[in-house]
């Protein structure tokens, strides 16, 4: 058994969507945020459900065609690091065999 | 000392001054019915006071304080009328919480309301005077009170502030207004204020729900042009502009998130104020159509 944190767009965090793009607002910290392209799909991905770093890859290859040169599991990363450093996240340990 | 009060939109202001031509220039720039009892409630205390001592004589000074309090620096003495103004922008947005303020002109047409913020040299407020002498009704040209129950805007019209080129500009493009005398040498280069037109002042206590969302901007020689935005980028820019936004917290996002929802939001760039005008009148008229169908 390991475990595999899995996460999602907090309960706390207002949001809409106009046009592909996200607005959102962190009630816990007072901040405004907009999304726009992949951030915004992973922003919209993450308010349907928690999912692991695998389960959000695996998402992202199947449903987004990015360019070839981009790197996309260091985007999703770099994405989901700015998400945790905006306090958008919830986090949760999930136990997994 | 001068002792009056003044009624504007939904707010009252207890005001004294010993500046004479404060006093002469509110008397010229807010309609007879705006002077108060001075017994009425007031929201603010307000005060233009001269300096002390030297000052009063010295290149002389005038001090705004609000409840007591003293917000600014003082500035010249000559300044004290558009410091009233500023002042009154300034209490308004430090304390009228009941409302999501957002520092933006709104006018009306149709039922609608257009807010219309704007960095300074955008040409919102140029704009805004040139609109409300053509069938726009003012609501304010620098504060828009949003009223968090039904969206609606509360009109708080008040002199708009015109500042250095647009001051002959709208001279002569509004023979008929009436403008203070200039004053030179402020913060913002040389001001006038145009006292707003009758109609606008006399429907004082109709709000009205916002139809648009407009970002202006004037641009030497460009062409009147209205272009749908993004609205997830103008609830930015609006929130930036709001002066409470954060005290209203996630209700006042929602609020916002509403106004958007049912709003056009665009970006408004333009040269030639009849220009401008032609547009935003096809706006309101396409709106009146639409609802019409």
């Amino acid at each position: 058994m390991t475990d595999a944190a899995t996460k999602r767009i907090g309960s706390f965090v207002h949001w809409r969507e106009w046009d592909g793009e996200i607005i959102a607002y962190n009630d816990r910290t007072g901040d405004t945020h907009h999304f726009a392209d992949l951030s915004a799909w992973l922003f919209r991905f993450l308010t349907r459900g928690a999912a692991s770093d695998a389960m959000i890859a695996a998402a992202v290859a199947n449903e987004i065609e990015l360019p070839a040169a981009i790197d996309r599991d260091a985007v999703i990363a770099r994405t989901l690091d700015i998400f945790t450093r905006l306090e958008l996240l919830e986090l949760r340990e999930q136990a997994t065999a | 000392m001068n002792t009056l009060a003044l009624r504007f939109g939904p707010f009252a202001a207890h005001v004294e001054t010993p500046f004479g031509a404060v006093i002469d220039g509110l008397h010229l720039l807010y309609p007879d019915d705006s002077f108060i009892d001075i017994g009425e409630f007031s929201d603010f205390h307000v005060e233009l006071a001269p300096g002390k001592y030297a000052r009063r004589w010295i290149r002389p000074q005038a001090h705004f304080r609000l409840d007591g309090e003293s917000p600014f620096k003082p500035l010249p003495a000559d300044q004290a009328l558009p410091m009233f103004e500023w002042g009154l922008n300034y209490a308004i947005a430090a304390q009228a919480h009941q409302y999501l303020v957002v520092h933006a002109a709104a006018i009306e047409r149709g039922g609608r309301v257009a807010i219309m913020p704007g960095a300074p040299g955008a040409g919102k407020s140029t704009l805004t005077a040139a609109l409300v002498q053509r069938g726009w009704r003012l609501l304010s040209d620098e504060l828009a009170l949003i009223r968090p129950s039904d969206a609606h805007v509360v009109p708080l019209a008040r002199p708009i502030n015109l500042k250095n080129n647009s001051i002959a500009l709208m001279r002569a493009y509004t023979p008929d207004a009436i403008f203070s005398a200039e004053t030179h040498d402020t913060a913002k280069g040389t001001v006038a204020l145009m006292r707003a037109p009758a109609e606008s002042i006399a429907r004082s206590r109709e709000a009205a729900p916002i139809g648009w969302i407009i970002f202006p901007r004037w641009e030497q020689d460009a062409a009147a042009r209205l272009a749908p935005w993004s609205k997830a980028a103008g609830l930015m820019e609006i929130a930036h502009n709001a002066m409470n936004y954060s005290l209203h917290g996630a209700a006042g996002f929602e609020l916002l998130a509403d106004i958007f929802a049912t709003s056009g939001c665009y970006r408004f760039t333009y040269s030639r104020l009849d220009d401008a005008i032609t547009v935003f009148s096809k706006l309101a008229d396409s709106s009146l159509a639409g609802r019409a169908d």
